[in-house]
């Protein structure tokens, strides 16, 4: 097929080549060649200095920058938190300091002695309150590593956790507070509404390995994300060491970040791609866990979100759908998280759609503009040209002018061809007509010299005639005359020839030799006056015609 | 033909045009949408209204291009206050959410010319599947504003592990607790029983009122005022103001599941929905926890004639938004949210009571559906009351939203000032009965007196 269409151009524009390219066509070429070398080199030049990306480039560009500012916001945000942590930790390690001395208690003392940590947490709620407004955060917490039930098993701690009820955005100034750990005097005395999923004292794994973690230099601790228990949220804990006078930690405090709150306070700014997801991850080993900032990719913590790479992008598979964007690696206390940036699959694929279409959109409308502006100018330009052709040559009268100076002249030097050719013509007629008719006059003159010759030319033949047969007869009659002369053997080979035998049947006939026969045989033809066997013949045939008529002059 | 070929173009262009952006009044997952939400059905342990949006966001969200934000689980009042807030511009107010519920009593916070007309998306067939007098209570004037997606009715609910120690101490059961001069003659015996705590919390003094006044043959409201003079609410107020003047009433702002938990009291009148926050554990102050069967009963009567109990009329109401698209997403969730079987998913899960006709038919002739047995116990107090009891939703009027608010204040004021008072002039040596029925008259006279400031 393919064969055959080359064949079929490579005709066509041989064809072409043979027969010329019309003018209207060559003009409609030379235009869209033009207008493509234009557009062809603005887009070079808009290629060249970045102003035309791909779709796809551009987006990831845009992902690239929003994530920085994001990852930017985030890191400021959980320091911010973390200098809060560090603030309440100091305030709670003077306050407590002050309670055992003025109530002349160890620290240890405090075990199993609910009447004395009743009073601390009556001593500390302002604090927690506190610091749970300043910092960017939906709860605050403190948790001392003793408890009013050492018998209790899990092992519980003792402190104050307070959450916000509502969270509506980022504010959290109007908002009411919630007990959710704490002794049932603290709730009582502070007026606080009780959290339904409330509790005395807590079971926690903030404990775990935290000495270890702290005594590395570690200022504060963001948490991977947890369930609260008996809630329905997650959250993420920045949280900093509670020490004793001997530097000992026998506590921890901090701020909660649930997911909520996480929507709440770290949207992304909307951009020219539309709704971006942000997030924290932690990575696992299956994928990654952490918040976003819409409560549609929040999953359990037991969960995780499998990521893997396209081109320069990150895939984030949700199981249900598929998210396109950006990471970038970020050190948040002792650990690193990893800042995300994300589009749902379907938008991204709309953006690059949009980008084609765009792109063939200018593609089509420059070609259609060409097109059109090619029948324009045909229109305008071109046609007028043609049609005063057609014309001139329909009936050869010039009409209006064209009012395009060049194509005026070239028809008025035209027209004065035309004249001068006219003219030319007329003398050429007559000097035509002149030479026809002295080509009559010697037509006739040689017409009357061929008839003479004619006559003359039968004349001559006419005596030719008599004197070839004035010669035949002279030599028929000296052959009857020496017919008579021939021996009886040359006369029996001359009867033979007159049977028609042939000279070899003659000679077998004879029993002679083929020498003695030729011998013979120009022996009559000697005596008979002829030269051939053929003459011999037509004698002898004149004289047997003779003789059944009786009259040898017949 | 040179017509045809310009009409060509032309429309070549215009589609290659159109095209280039994408529509901005159609949904599609490419161009999603995102709607913020304030709820109540909820609580801080449990959301079921969350875990339908999320499936919703799943699914039907995921293929429209539509993800639902809840932003806010929290209380109707502190619904009413951040909305008003909001519609005011106060400093620091939050952005209005794009869907909300609450009662009716907030149309006139923030005025209906902000509100979405469900019955422009709606189609007659679609509103005819809802239970009438449900859907009724969301139109204002011509227009439907707020959708029932959820109603609750109300209901005596008892801790039956620690009531039945007191059963056993006092021979005092369950069924002792049929009307409301039963419950209050039982708080008392609480009261003295387990020296001095509360038997119970009554939620909502105003439906106390509003359902004794009925059943007395008599309106509590009238043109938009309390009747507090009206001979029927002193025959209901006498026994309510006897036992909470002598203590087995709580009169403390605030939730009752907390105060169950930690056995402040031992049951209390309030929504079905209140099973949400049900504990199944109490805590004692040395930490040590005990796990309780919770049971909900039918809303006590006042007289034997007429019975009735008020149901909930909260519902869905959505901000109008120049951006079509979320207009069209409200009403894609609406109208999922109320489909018989994600209706019943989020209702039975919440102690609600479904909306449309099919759902509560569906609910109410197969208990198995329900999984706990608490819950199953509520909805077997509804079957109940269904078949005996008139439902009354509120009445909305001018300025309902202020006086109820107000009515409750004022209740829990009095009687509380007359239980101090009580206690300490008891303590002094008075005749107790000379001293309750003294107070239980002036409480009477100051609380129609706040009624009026």
């Amino acid at each position: 097929m393919k064969r055959l269409q080359k064949i079929n151009i490579a005709s066509i524009l041989k064809q072409i080549k043979a027969e010329g390219v019309s003018m209207r066509r060559r003009f409609v070429l030379y235009i869209i060649s033009a207008i493509a070398l234009v557009l062809s080199l603005i887009l070079l030049l808009l290629n060249l200095f970045g102003v035309m990306n791909p779709t796809n480039a551009r987006v990831m560009e845009v992902l690239d920058t929003q994530l920085l500012s994001y990852t930017d916001y985030i890191e400021h945000d959980y320091n911010k938190a973390a200098a809060h942590a560090l603030s309440f930790s100091d305030q709670i390690e003077a306050t407590l300091e002050h309670f055992l001395v003025d109530n002349n208690l160890t620290f240890e003392d405090l075990k199993n002695n609910t009447e004395a940590l009743s009073a601390l947490q009556l001593e500390l709620y302002n604090t927690v309150y506190l610091n749970m407004q300043l910092a960017p955060s939906s709860g605050a917490f403190y948790i001392l590593d003793t408890t009013v039930n050492g018998q209790s098993d899990p092992q519980l701690y003792n402190g104050i956790y307070l959450k916000y009820i509502n969270l509506y955005s980022e504010s959290t100034v109007n908002n009411e507070i919630a007990l959710y750990r704490g002794s049932f005097s603290t709730g009582k005395e502070g007026n606080l509404t009780f959290h339904s999923g409330w509790s005395n004292e807590m079971r926690t794994d903030f404990f775990n390995n935290c000495e270890s973690e702290f005594t590395k230099g570690t200022y504060y601790i963001l948490s991977p994300t947890v369930d609260i228990p008996d809630t329905w949220e997650r959250a993420r804990y920045v949280y900093t060491p509670i020490r004793d006078a001997r530097d000992n930690i026998i506590g921890v405090c901090g701020f909660e970040i649930n997911d909520l709150y996480f929507q709440l306070s770290k949207k992304a700014n909307d951009s020219k791609l539309g709704q971006l997801v942000g997030a924290l991850l932690d990575e696992k080993s299956e994928g990654f866990a952490g918040q976003f900032n819409s409560n549609r990719y929040n999953m359990p913590s037991s969960e995780s979100v499998k990521v893997s790479r396209q081109n320069d992008a990150t895939v984030f598979d949700f199981g249900t759908e598929k998210c396109i964007g950006k990471t970038q690696s970020i050190k948040l206390g002792n650990h690193t998280f990893t800042v995300a940036l994300m589009m749902i699959e379907s938008q991204y694929n709309a953006q690059i759609r949009q980008g084609q279409m765009k792109t063939a959109s200018i593609i089509l409308f420059v070609v259609l503009f060409a097109f059109a502006y090619c029948l324009f100018m045909s229109k305008k330009y071109v046609s007028p040209i043609l049609k005063k052709i057609d014309q001139v040559k329909c009936s050869g009268d010039h009409g209006d002018q064209l009012r395009i100076r060049e194509i005026d002249d070239l028809f008025e030097y035209l027209a004065r061809r035309n004249v001068a050719y006219e003219e030319q013509l007329q003398s050429l007629q007559a000097a035509k007509q002149a030479a026809e008719e002295e080509a009559q006059r010697t037509k006739l003159a040689y017409e009357k010299a061929l008839e003479e010759y004619e006559l003359a030319q039968n004349e001559i033949l006419h005596l030719i005639e008599d004197q070839k047969k004035k010669i035949v007869l002279e030599d028929y009659d000296f052959f009857i005359c020496n017919l008579k002369t021939l021996t009886p053997t040359e006369s029996r080979i001359y009867e033979l020839y007159l049977e028609g035998k042939t000279a070899q049947e003659i000679a077998a006939i004879l029993g002679i030799q083929e020498n003695t026969m030729k011998y013979h045989n120009k022996n009559i033809y000697g005596k008979l006056g002829v030269s051939s066997r053929k003459q011999l013949l037509r004698f002898a045939a004149l004289k047997q015609q003779q003789d059944k008529k009786g009259d040898p002059n017949t | 033909m040179k017509r045809i070929a310009s009409l060509l173009c032309f429309v070549i262009l215009l589609t290659c045009f159109s095209g280039c952006k994408q529509s901005s009044t159609v949904l599609s997952p490419e161009n999603p949408v995102t709607l913020t939400m304030w709820h109540v059905y909820g609580s801080q342990t449990k959301s079921p209204l969350n875990d339908v949006i999320n499936e919703f966001n799943q699914t039907v969200g995921k293929e429209k291009g539509i993800t639902i934000n809840v932003e806010s689980v929290t209380s109707s009042s502190a619904i009413d206050k951040a909305l008003s807030a909001s519609a005011n511009g106060e400093p620091g107010a939050d952005t209005m959410p794009d869907l909300f519920t609450a009662y009716p009593r907030v149309v006139e916070l923030i005025g209906k010319e902000r509100l979405l007309s469900w019955d422009d998306y709606f189609s007659e067939k679609e509103l005819s599947c809802f239970y009438k007098d449900f859907l009724l209570e969301g139109y204002f004037g011509e227009e439907l504003l707020m959708l029932p997606v959820a109603k609750s009715a109300e209901a005596l609910y008892l801790n039956k592990t620690l009531f039945d120690r007191f059963s056993t101490a006092t021979g005092i059961s369950v069924d002792d607790l049929n009307t409301f001069d039963q419950v209050f003659d039982t708080a008392r015996k609480y009261y003295d029983w387990s020296n001095g705590q509360n038997f119970m919390q009554i939620n909502d003094y105003y439906n106390y009122a509003y359902v004794g006044m009925k059943a007395n043959g008599s309106e509590l409201i009238r043109n938009g005022r309390l009747r507090l003079d009206d001979d029927a609410f002193k025959t209901i107020w006498i026994p309510l103001a006897e036992t909470a003047i002598y203590g087995g009433i709580c009169l403390e702002d605030g939730y009752a599941a907390a105060r169950w938990k930690t056995v402040e009291i031992i049951a209390n009148t309030g929504s079905t929905a209140d099973v949400l926050y049900q504990p199944d554990e109490v805590i004692y102050a040395d930490n040590t926890t005990e796990a309780i069967e919770s049971i909900a009963l039918p809303y006590p009567t006042f007289t034997d004639n007429t019975v009735g109990v008020i149901y909930r009329g909260g519902g869905l109401f959505a901000v109008k938004n120049s951006d079509e698209r979320k207009n069209q997403a409200a009403y894609i969730l609406a109208k999922w949210l109320t489909e018989k079987d994600h209706n019943l998913d989020f209702v039975t899960n919440a102690g609600y009571l479904p909306v449309t006709t099919e759902a509560f038919d569906a609910l109410f002739s197969d208990f198995s559906i329900i999984e706990k047995e608490s819950y199953r116990s509520v909805y077997r107090a509804v079957d109940t009351m269904l078949e005996d009891y008139s439902f009354y939703a509120l009445p909305l009027y001018d300025g309902a939203s202020g006086i109820q608010l107000n009515f409750e204040k004022n209740v829990k004021a009095v009687l509380s000032s007359a239980h101090n008072q009580y206690v300490k002039r008891v303590a002094n040596g008075e005749d107790p009965d000379k001293v309750l029925n003294e107070l239980v008259e002036s409480s009477l006279t100051e609380l129609k007196a706040l009624s009026t400031e």
